[in-house]
């Protein structure tokens, strides 16, 4: 036995290793390359402090649009006897999972003069700062409802009925449920805000400018200026330290600790509420589904889907191909690395804490520090081949590998793991007969999650992706400038389809019973 | 004379399998009814259906003669049965202070925020934790949370009270010296009490009558003398002797 001692300590330096590479790197290079060009750049510091300011405000109401809308329909979905809950959840998840972007160029089919919401005011209304906050509020309320339905189905059922026995629901809600569910409201709130100051694609069709964006026009827009982008980029750095100071104050596994735990504790009647609560609830939910529909009808309107698919069979494979690949890698790493989590190892906390640092750094920063890193002689084959989309993808998803599997393996009973070792299985021995066969669905859905967010990335891999090896998603953003928009359209149904097939494959994995 | 709490003809069924089956049992004002059974015998479930956080299949819940839950049907809803609990792991509200937890038992009792707090105050002072008030769940003993959750069940003054094997999980001293503390409280305050437990000895202590509920069926309903005098089934045959000694060293309080 004592032959596979290595085991552990190396594969967990291995993995730790890896996270250092794809999520530190990128920023530590970033910190460095960014305080030397701040000398030589000549950008000016007000435009560019009210530019961030109004950025960092946009994301602001667009966390509270989500917020709001997202807490009570969370509790709704999670707590009570809402007619068609299953359905509505799941059409309400789906926009989550799908690039921003499309859903705004589904608005604009829906706004413009022939839309079924055509008229001057709201074609108006959606181009400027109040539809920017609009649509990425319901593209990412489901984060929202999401961690908030995972917050309050993670509170111990007694400490509910207990406050049932004394108050109204809706007073145990205000001063049970909620306060209770803080850590995961505090994430949600976190996520939205962080996705949404990240965000490029849906304020460049809308024609509002933002922080991001400027950053992107510097890397490689018309104003190609690469010393100055590196500056813009120190102020993301400090605000992704402030997120990450929230994000362990409030959140970290205890926000997650109800995944994999059965939530069948009974639900509250709505009584006489019950169906003015579900047309509201469904209302929302349709509102996030709509724009889909939009540019479904666009699509299929057309006599071009041929010569719209044929050209963009490369990218559809390429982005299939990276996804899968990224989630393969971010599961693995991440299942090595909650073990050691869970395990409480001092330093797989920093790495995770890398990890999340990550996710939570606007994509813009992590992107140009990717560049920085990569783009060098020595790593130029890496660079100018797909494989740096998956170390991109990899550096900012690599929390969504961790940390669900973290809150899942804290819930198995340590005593299963010690039986096996004292039974004289080996680390890898134990991960393989013990460890993966009793969470296969949290690692199947992990590697779902993982694989669905590098489909839908654009902010990330727009900054550093190699020339004609271009994700799908890319292609349609770049195409949206001059292309036909039936084209558009088709190629946006095909990035929803994919989504769509890999949820669903993932769902019927999941689904599967021993 | 108005029954405290009355279960009659109460049946839950889940799927096929029956988790009661036309359970009776009544409580009369001041009585203290032990439920005790074994694990999965269905005690916690009554609980359930008595609070009104499920519904029974068939049968009524009365609460001071008041029809509470029919067949199906929760027509009264839990924050307005009047009731008092504890659960075997207490449901302290973490995030409050031990006099906060208490006042949100009080909540919707419309009372002054003068009264509240007396009422609050004078609860602590009486189970002896008077000092705690505001110290949060997470800084206290085992038998100090144990004392708040007797003491936010009482607190609103309840028509009955709940207890869910409250003591459960205690080392043996400890619960002699809770126990104590129950019996006091409860026989004071005149509280009718349905306790339930797998422990004929603490059934023999407080209550009472005992019904012993053996697999979702009340087999036996009596006192603890004479079930123990006339044990029928396998299972009362096995507790007949711990209620006895316990009977016996407890000098046979007058259960009968």
């Amino acid at each position: 036995m004592s032959g596979s001692r290595w085991q552990e300590p190396v594969i967990t330096a291995v993995a730790s290793a890896a996270i250092l590479v794809v999520c530190f790197a990128p920023l530590a290079a970033l910190a460095v390359d960014a305080a030397s060009a701040a000398s030589t750049a000549n950008v000016s510091l007000w435009r560019l402090t009210q530019l961030f300011a109004s950025t960092v405000v946009t994301a602001g109401a667009v966390t509270l649009v989500a917020l709001g809308i997202g807490i009570p329909l969370g509790v709704l979905l999670a707590r009570t006897d809402l007619p068609g809950r299953r359905a509505a959840l799941i059409l309400h998840a789906f926009p989550l999972f799908v690039p921003p972007f499309l859903l705004a160029l589904g608005w604009f089919h829906l706004a413009r003069a022939d839309g079924a919401l055509g008229s001057v005011l709201a074609a108006a209304a959606l181009f400027g700062r109040a539809g920017l906050i609009a649509v990425l509020g319901l593209a990412l309320t489901p984060a929202a409802t999401a961690l908030t339905m995972l917050g309050v189905d993670g509170i111990d059922p007694a400490l509910e009925e207990a406050a049932r026995t004394v108050a109204r629901p809706a007073v145990v809600v205000r001063r049970i449920l909620l306060p209770l569910a803080r850590p995961a409201l505090a994430l949600a709130g976190l996520v939205v805000f962080a996705l949404a100051f990240s965000e490029i694609g849906v304020p460049m069709f809308l024609r509002v400018r933002t922080y991001p964006a400027a950053v992107l026009a510097r890397l490689g827009g018309i104003a190609y200026a690469p010393g100055e982008a590196f500056l813009l980029v120190l102020p993301l750095l400090g605000l992704a330290l402030v997120l990450a100071i929230i994000e362990r104050r409030f959140g970290g596994l205890r926000t997650l600790s109800a995944l994999g735990v059965r939530t069948d504790r009974p639900r509250w009647p709505l009584g006489r509420w019950r169906w003015p609560v579900a047309i509201a609830c469904w209302l929302v939910v349709a509102a996030g589904v709509a724009p889909f529909a939009a540019v479904a009808a666009e699509a299929l309107a057309s006599d071009r889907l041929g010569e719209a698919v044929t050209p963009a069979i490369p990218s559809v494979w390429n982005s299939l191909r990276v996804a899968a690949i990224t989630a393969t890698v971010v599961t693995a790493g991440g299942l090595v690395l909650a073990r050691a989590l869970v395990n409480r190892g001092r330093a797989s906390r920093a790495v995770d804490a890398l990890a999340a640092l990550a996710f939570i750094t606007p994509a813009a920063a992590l992107g140009t520090g990717v560049t920085i890193v990569w783009n060098r002689p020595t790593t130029g084959f890496i660079y100018t081949a797909p494989m740096i989309l998956v170390v991109g993808l990899a550096g900012r998803y690599a929390v969504l590998g961790i940390r669900p599997l973290a809150a899942v393996l804290s819930r198995t009973p340590p005593h299963i793991d010690d039986a096996a070792r004292a039974a004289g299985a080996s680390y890898l021995r134990r991960l393989g007969r013990i460890v993966v066969p009793m969470h296969r669905r949290a690692i199947v859905a992990s590697w779902m999650l993982v694989a669905v967010f590098a489909l839908r990335d654009l902010e990330t891999v727009i900054l550093f992706y190699p020339a004609g090896e271009e994700p799908l998603m890319v292609r349609i953003f770049t195409l949206e400038a001059n292309g036909p928009p039936a084209v558009i359209a088709t190629l946006a149904l095909l990035q929803v389809g994919l989504t769509a097939l890999t949820l669903a494959a993932g769902v019927a994995l999941l689904g599967r019973r021993r | 004379m108005t029954a405290a709490l009355e279960l009659a003809n109460l049946s839950v069924r889940r799927g096929a399998a029956a988790v009661l089956a036309d359970v009776d049992l009544s409580l009369a004002p001041g009585e203290i009814v032990a439920l005790l059974g074994p694990s999965g015998a269905g005690k916690s479930t009554i609980v359930r259906v008595a609070l009104g956080l499920m519904a029974p299949t068939t049968g009524t819940v009365a609460i001071d003669g008041r029809l509470a839950s029919s067949g199906s049907r929760v027509l009264v809803p839990p924050e307005e049965r009047g009731m008092g609990v504890v659960f075997q792991d207490l449901a302290l509200w973490p995030h409050l202070t031990v006099r906060d937890n208490l006042a949100f038992a009080l909540h919707g009792r419309r009372l002054g925020r003068e009264e509240t707090a007396a009422r609050i105050s004078s609860l602590l002072d009486d189970l002896g934790i008077a000092a705690l008030d505001r110290r949060y769940p997470g800084a206290l003993s085992g038998g100090e949370r144990q004392r708040v959750a007797i003491a936010r069940a009482l607190v609103g003054d309840p028509t009955a009270i709940l207890l869910d094997e409250p003591l459960a999980n205690l080392d043996l001293v400890l619960k002699t010296e809770l126990l104590g503390v129950f019996q006091r409280v409860l026989r004071r305050g005149r509280t009718s009490t349905l306790y339930v437990t797998h422990d004929p000895r603490e059934a023999a202590v407080l209550a009472d009558r005992v019904a012993v509920l053996e697999t979702g069926r009340i087999t036996h309903l009596g006192s603890p003398t004479a079930i123990a005098r006339d044990p029928r089934t396998p299972f009362a045959r096995a507790i007949a002797s711990e209620l006895v000694s316990t009977l016996s060293a407890t000098d046979g309080r007058a259960h009968e």
